[in-house]
């Protein structure tokens, strides 16, 4: 409600607009937009609001509905009672729980630091890193690719100690052969 | 209280519907059909057809206006097109090129 009432740019419950819509500043949709979205600033798509449109802004925060492709240059957020189907490029993505999404996820570079390594991720280092223990020899070049996610869980505690020993080893091991094919590849 | 605001730097280029009273900032180009009222404030620049209940209008306008109540045109504003609707006011101060017709049944 805060940011509802910050906004300078409102859509009301009742309101359909479509077409073309840009600007540079912060747009607030209660009501319903189809076509497209164009921001510099921040889109907030509130209950009971529905967007049908390609969306390119800089954040978006979704407690309504949204249909499309959106492209945002720092964040979207499904809040609680966001609803999206259309895929996601962005830098951050955060899915709150209760929130529902169909599509595809870009963020971009994962190489990149990034500020918040969250649930998601160590479920997927997970999974990987309990087929490295199993088949250690095995796929090194596959294992190559999820090279930076394997290091990172031998920093956070686990229960199985001798599982966690031989991760510890294989993942330096695999990273050190990353480095190689990377630098190779920026000589050409 | 007024729901839907097009803020300043803001651009639509299409159709606006709905049944909130409509506060234009920015520009809008293309068809605007209120059941309320329309209010084009000092920045606002419209290109559009306008179908609504009444426009209050300080800002600019290029398109034609049908009202089912009131078109007022304040001082300052600019307005090119035609307007139909029961009740036209024009201040003192306002530039308007168009027809009026107030013979709406």
């Amino acid at each position: 409600m805060a940011e509802t009432a910050s906004a300078s740019t409102i859509i009301g419950p009742t309101i359909k607009v479509e077409g073309k819509l840009q600007g540079e500043e912060d747009l607030v949709v209660l009501g319903r937009v189809e076509g497209s979205i164009s921001l510099t600033k921040t889109l907030i798509v509130d209950e009971p609001g529905v967007v049908k449109a390609e969306i390119s802004v800089a954040h978006m925060v979704v407690n309504g509905v949204v249909v499309g492709n959106t492209t945002a240059s720092d964040s979207v957020q499904i809040a609680e009672t966001g609803r999206v189907v259309g895929d996601i490029k962005a830098p951050r993505v955060i899915i709150v729980e209760g929130a529902r999404f169909r599509g595809a996820v870009d963020m971009g570079e994962l190489e990149a630091p990034r500020p918040s390594a969250s649930l998601p991720e160590r479920g997927v280092t997970h999974s990987i890193s309990t087929r490295t223990a199993n088949v250690p020899a095995a796929l090194p070049a596959h294992r190559a690719t999820y090279a930076p996610e394997t290091v990172r869980p031998a920093t956070t505690p686990r229960p199985s100690a001798p599982a966690s020993a031989v991760r510890s080893e294989t993942p330096v091991a695999v990273q050190g052969k990353i480095h190689k094919k990377v630098v190779v590849k920026k000589k050409h | 209280m007024s729901n839907t605001v097009v803020g300043e730097s803001i651009v639509i280029d299409g159709e606006i519907t709905g049944d909130d009273d409509l506060v234009v900032q920015g520009t809008v180009k293309g068809k605007i059909h209120l059941n309320q009222n329309l209010f084009v404030e000092a920045s606002g620049v419209i290109e559009a057809e306008i179908a609504t209940q009444s426009v209050d209008v300080s800002g600019q306008i290029t398109g034609n206006i049908t009202a089912a109540d009131k078109v007022e045109l304040k001082s300052k504003c600019r307005m090119t097109g035609d307007i139909k609707a029961p009740r036209i006011l024009i201040a003192d101060g306002a530039s308007f090129k168009g027809s009026v017709d107030m013979d709406v049944d």
